[in-house]
């Protein structure tokens, strides 16, 4: 990259040290998580481990049910990030494309719930689970997430972005909605489902509050709880063991984000133009 | 036999009143051109006709069969649409073939007809393309195939090449009288472009505010307008309009006094009030340094010259008109006579603004 004038300079220092503030936590968990106990005590701000070792990774397994932990993350992540889209892509095209009375009135009521605090109906949802009898279940802590309203606005941003004359052409073909959808309107907002579902899935996946209230066994833990277990146990916190897990935690969503990052900038950066 | 019939037909958006009282008749595998300023309905009218707009009031008949609440699916329309409306995730052959086969037709017989109209529009060679990949006159003659493969009875183009440039639209035109002759569908066409509407059109229909100002063939709407918007709708430069005073058998233009023609005197005496409109084309307006015995003299307050034909302004009692030459002759502040042809005139009412009439000897 060829640096033109002085100002682009200021700036490109400026974010270097941005990305190195940003960057160094991750760095410090990576390379703690390779540490001894003693090692982790002892030399803090040391970046590389003087001795590289296992022990922590090693000491999970015989801990926790860690890959139980991660296939329960993957599952609700999977979960909740398929129905969201689902219903999403749903409620999109019903309030794109149809016409129904109180249709403004029950778009801003939905819109509405996105300012809601999720503490607010934490107790309410918390109870309800319960009463099903899903506590300390997986399917709990999916259930109350299966629809989302961000999601519904942002999937309809990106399909009034359509021009109507498309739909219009599958109308005089007395093309079904089912159809419409399936052959034209998902198709070509493929790339915002795509990260808006990526989005989603790494919000569910790093999800603490939620979960940490509806599981109650280790079986049935996600990742994020199993991490909050080696923080401030009794006996201390493990650090190198609490990194090891913090590096676990991070491997899927950062893989995800490698390979679609230009996907998701785009989704956000595009929303409402027209592709 | 009558493929499209309007019946006192209405439409209102809201409040909004787009199209009043709408009386027509389109001919089976007619070309009907609808023209108009925008905003003026015509759009609307051929939304109509597809059914993706309702009709308020009044009634549509489709082939003799009231189609007010027929599915526009079920209608046997064809659409071409402005901005081409192709679908921008599938090739140019799943673009053409979707139609066919959305309903279900057997693929072999898909592709059959699919190669038919990609080889008669040209589009052989870009068949795996997508729409992104082809230029805009590719992208129309695609839209154009997609239209024509469905071989329906109606063939609907809302203002088709007005995403063209210039040279491309002249060509479009011809390729699209060409076409409708291989098809002799009715062929129902909006545009706000006069030349397509004169070139293409076996009538046209000219509306305004909603209104339909005259439906009649393109030389009868240029040369018989209705009444003053038509008059000056087509034609570029617009016609002349200047108001004039009749006196017995004398018109006074501002301080001017011209002897009628005698094959007018009927048709001036129609009218009630003696305040009339006198309409000439641009092109109709002869100058000359010599006086003819029906001629009025006037100052060339102005010159443009557009290289092939130069336009005198000059002021004729209280309105300014042009007169289109193809002889630069004249400059700024010549005194010259405008000769007049009695055959290339136009009288219309003052207050009505209605035509009123031509004598037999025209035309």
């Amino acid at each position: 990259m060829k640096i033109k004038n002085k100002q682009n300079l200021i700036w490109h220092v400026v974010f270097i040290l941005l990305v190195l503030l940003f960057l160094y936590p991750i760095v410090f968990a990576v390379s703690t998580s390779f540490k001894s106990l003693n090692e982790a005590f002892n030399s803090t701000l040391n970046l590389i481990p003087k001795e590289f070792t296992l022990e922590a990774y090693t000491s999970i397994l015989k801990k926790i049910p860690i890959v139980r932990i991660t296939l329960n993350t993957f599952a609700i992540a999977t979960i909740v990030t398929t129905f969201k889209l689902v219903t999403g892509v749903l409620a999109a095209y019903s309030f794109v494309f149809f016409d129904f009375k109180g249709k403004t009135l029950m778009y801003f009521i939905l819109v509405s719930t996105i300012f809601i605090p999720f503490t607010v109906t934490m107790i309410p949802n918390f109870i309800t689970v319960s009463k099903i009898g899903l506590r300390d279940n997986i399917i709990g802590v999916a259930l109350p997430q299966l629809a989302d309203a961000t999601g519904i606005f942002l999937l309809r941003q990106h399909m009034r972005g359509i021009p109507r004359s498309l739909l219009e052409v599958a109308k005089l073909e007395k093309t079904p909605h089912i159809k419409i959808l399936s052959s034209i309107v998902v198709p070509i907002i493929k790339p915002a489902i795509l990260s808006i579902g990526i989005i989603f899935f790494i919000n569910s996946w790093n999800e603490f509050v939620w979960p940490s209230l509806i599981l109650k066994s280790r079986e049935h833990y996600t990742l994020s709880l199993a991490l909050q277990m080696f923080v401030s146990s009794e006996g201390g916190t493990d650090i190198p063991v609490a990194m090891a897990i913090s590096v676990l935690t991070m491997l899927l969503p950062l893989t995800i984000f490698a390979f679609c990052q230009k996907h998701i900038i785009n989704t956000f950066v595009q929303s409402g133009i027209k592709g | 036999m009558n493929s499209i019939r309007f019946e006192e037909v209405s439409k209102s958006f809201g409040k909004t009143k787009v199209i009043n009282q709408l009386n027509m008749e389109i001919k089976k595998g007619e070309r009907m051109i609808l023209l108009g300023p925008s905003g003026c309905g015509k759009s609307t009218i051929l939304r109509m006709i597809s059914g993706l707009e309702a009709i308020t009031v009044g009634n549509l008949y489709l082939n003799d069969q009231l189609a007010n609440d027929i599915d526009s699916g079920d209608r046997s329309i064809a659409m071409v649409f402005q901005n081409y409306a192709l679908f921008p995730h599938m090739t140019i052959e799943e673009n053409v073939g979707y139609g066919l086969r959305i309903n279900k037709m057997d693929k072999g017989e898909v592709k059959k007809k699919v190669v038919e109209v990609v080889d008669i529009l040209g589009l052989n060679g870009l068949e795996g393309r997508y729409p992104k990949e082809l230029s805009g006159g590719q992208r129309q003659r695609v839209a154009l195939a997609r239209a024509l493969v469905k071989r329906a009875d109606f063939f609907l183009l809302d203002e088709p090449l007005s995403n063209l440039d210039a040279q491309l639209r002249g060509q479009a035109r011809k390729e699209l009288v060409k076409i409708h002759e291989m098809y002799n569908q009715t062929f129902i066409y909006v545009t706000h472009d006069q030349i397509e509407a004169m070139t293409i059109g076996h009538r046209i229909a000219l509306m305004n505010q909603g209104d339909l100002q005259m439906l009649d063939t393109p030389h009868n709407v240029y040369h018989r307008p209705a009444n003053v918007f038509v008059a000056t709708f087509i034609g570029s430069p617009s016609m002349n309009i200047i108001s004039a005073k009749s006196a017995g058998r004398e018109l006074l233009v501002g301080p001017h006094r011209i002897e009628l023609p005698d094959m007018w005197l009927a048709q001036i005496h129609r009218s009630d009030s003696t305040n009339i409109k006198l309409g000439v084309r641009p092109e109709d307006m002869i100058l000359s340094k010599n006086k003819e015995n029906l001629s009025v003299p006037v100052d060339v307050k102005y010159v443009e010259d557009y290289g092939n034909r130069v336009g005198y302004y000059f002021d004729l009692g209280d309105e300014e008109a042009i007169s289109i030459m193809s002889e630069n002759i004249f400059g700024t502040g010549d005194q010259v006579y405008w000769n007049i042809k009695p055959d290339k005139l136009h009288f219309f009412d003052a207050d009505t603004a209605q035509s009123l009439g031509y004598p037999k000897e025209i035309r």
